[in-house]
């Protein structure tokens, strides 16, 4: 009981000083604050799908930022030749990637399942290679960028005026994570996931086709990656090495969050993509914001490892 | 028996040793480019024994890059021991990192070795009055004033090196207890090794390698910048090269070196932007398909036709 209440004391306490920290950036810096939840969303959304893998597959695919790279070439060329706009492009981009990540699972990461995790690690790291230079034999390494009008809407809020259509990003990642908690505690499949990525044997035991399983949660997080792929492609311009920063940015918040925690992933987005806002605003300093991320990364794993005192 | 291996050492070295005088430019070229992408094979390869998969070799080459041109150019120190102090140099970073780093294991090693070259390619951009920032540096003239010759048997002084020290680490006490870390660390512990030292001392002894390979490619090509001294191809190429080879020996990263350096050259001239794309398709085929590697293969098969006559 006094444990349970400790606990929930320290919540508070956590809730408390991230508040203040808040309000302060917002009076401080609130460009900041705006532009990092922005940025937030982005990185959140994007690490939802790998999260999904890692916990319940339990492979790390360090070809997830390449995914989304297709996914935003995908939009681009469909628009280019169909005039379709990215936003709707989602809709083909999931159908397509379902497929895509089907066909790597039954092709590539089935044979590694049983593999040592190195052997895991060098296959996806190969496949995330073979999709770079993919994109650039194909595309060659020139920024694509679809011109939409839409994105530049901005509004005034008192003094501060803004642009508004990044916070897609921001609802998007809001959006995908109730919709994979809904997913994995109410559907059969989900329920079905999560006893697999807790205990693959158990879970065969009781009846549950492992291998199918671990298929379509693959599939699935490769059509939510390449259909977010599609949306990023809105506001971003895509190029072949576009998705690898991604990729780590993605592991960061995951090993933050602890493996199978999804609301963790969305909330260490946030904490990140401000905390990046908040260096870039320095003028002089802001080509040190991509070492925030490492900085974290490198804490977050090493405080983690020094607690369970591992070897 | 043990005789029989030296006359072996001394019959390749002065093989290699010869070869310029019997060859143009252009193949001395690309013998020189082999050379350096076979020590980084070898230095990775040579981690991994010991069971830890580390992708920080493009940091650690650029680290070492870094430090001997600007110590060539700030200090003026002669070409040379500005290359094997480039090495200290990335030895003394790998030591003090991996003091950190080594007390992870697996995919979290792994990530966080990852990072490390884009965290060093940030702060080199980022202290332009030291490193040129984003431009790089030009070096004034070359190492031997471009004579392909000499800069042929500087490179290959530097892969004997590396074979040399491959050798060492294969034929003393070092095998045993690398490879007993990798099969079960708590077997090692429990037999007396000190694991973390022990990875520690490969760690930064692989870096010293891939610093020194760094310092001579920055001399031969008289250049530096971040994207091009810390680009992932410094990872990509060696790990391609080390598993088709075949991992865990000296002669696997060798000959695999020396079948992607030939072939990687025939490659480029056929596909200009794409030729890469073959490596990391090597990468996924040989983790799934040949996890020994050619070398490994071929033992295998040796062995068991030996077996067969004997019985």
């Amino acid at each position: 009981m006094t444990l349970l209440r400790k606990l929930q004391q320290r919540r508070y306490v956590t809730a408390l000083v991230s508040m203040i920290v808040l309000v302060l950036l917002a009076v401080w810096k609130p460009y900041a604050l705006i532009e990092g939840i922005q940025r937030g969303g982005v990185y959140s959304l994007i690490a939802l799908p790998m999260a999904l893998i890692l916990g319940i597959v339990g492979i790390i695919n360090l070809a997830h930022g390449e995914f989304m790279m297709l996914g935003a070439y995908f939009a681009y060329w469909l628009g280019v030749y169909t005039g379709l706009d990215p936003l709707v492009a989602i809709i083909p981009a999931l159908a397509v990637f379902a497929l895509i990540g089907a066909a790597t699972y039954l092709l590539t990461i089935r044979r590694a399942l049983k593999a040592p995790e190195l052997n895991q690690l060098l296959l996806t790291f190969g496949l995330a290679m073979m999709a770079a230079q993919f994109a650039n034999l194909m595309w060659t390494s020139r920024p694509l960028k679809p011109h939409l009008s839409y994105v530049y809407s901005s509004i005034s809020l008192g003094s501060l005026r803004f642009g508004t259509y990044a916070f897609v990003y921001t609802g998007a990642a809001l959006v995908l994570l109730a919709g994979l908690l809904l997913f994995l505690r109410r559907t059969r499949l989900g329920k079905a996931a999560l006893a697999v990525g807790q205990n693959p044997r158990g879970a065969k035991l009781v009846g549950i086709d492992v291998n199918r399983t671990y298929m379509l949660i693959f599939s699935i997080s490769i059509a939510l990656v390449g259909a977010i792929g599609a949306l990023f492609l809105t506001r971003h311009s895509v190029f072949p090495a576009v998705g690898s920063p991604f990729t780590m940015k993605s592991f960061c918040l995951i090993a933050m969050a602890g493996i199978g925690n999804l609301p963790g992933v969305v909330w260490g987005g946030f904490a990140l993509g401000i905390a990046e806002a908040f260096v870039l605003s320095f003028r002089g300093y802001g080509g040190w914001a991509d070492v925030v991320f490492f900085a974290v990364l490198v804490a977050v794993i090493m405080t983690r490892s020094y607690r369970r005192r591992v070897v | 028996m043990r005789n029989s291996r030296y006359i072996g050492y001394a019959l390749g070295a002065a093989l290699a040793a010869v070869f310029p005088l019997v060859s143009g430019a252009y193949t001395q070229q690309v013998a020189v480019t082999t050379l350096i992408y076979m020590t980084l094979a070898l230095s990775w390869d040579m981690l991994l024994r010991s069971g830890q998969l580390s992708f920080g070799t493009a940091g650690f080459f650029g680290l070492g890059s870094y430090a001997a041109v600007l110590l060539f150019l700030n200090v003026g120190v002669n070409p040379i021991t500005s290359i094997l102090l480039g090495g200290v140099f990335a030895g003394v970073v790998a030591l003090l990192v991996g003091l950190a780093v080594l007390r992870l294991r697996g995919m979290y090693f792994a990530i966080t070795t990852l990072a490390l070259a884009s965290i060093f390619t940030v702060v080199v951009r980022n202290i332009p009055s030291l490193t040129g920032g984003p431009e790089g540096m030009m070096l004034p003239t070359c190492v031997f004033n471009g004579n392909t010759a000499q800069v042929y048997w500087l490179v290959l002084a530097v892969a004997i090196l590396a074979i040399g020290m491959s050798e060492v680490f294969q034929h003393t006490r070092i095998r045993l207890a690398l490879t007993s870390i990798r099969n079960d660390e708590r077997v090692a512990k429990s037999s007396g090794i000190h694991v973390f030292w022990y990875l520690v001392f490969v760690f930064a002894v692989t870096s010293v390698l891939q610093g020194i390979a760094g310092g001579a490619y920055a001399h031969v090509y008289g250049f530096v910048s971040p994207e091009g001294s810390f680009n992932a191809n410094f990872l990509l190429l060696p790990l391609a090269m080390a598993l088709l080879g075949g991992v865990h020996s000296t002669w696997g990263p060798v000959v695999g070196a020396l079948v992607l350096g030939v072939l990687g050259e025939y490659l480029k001239l056929q596909i200009p932007y794409g030729h890469l794309l073959v490596y990391g398709g090597i990468i996924v085929l040989v983790t799934l398909f040949l996890p020994q590697g050619f070398v490994g293969a071929l033992r295998a098969r040796v062995r068991q036709f030996q077996s067969g006559r004997g019985s």
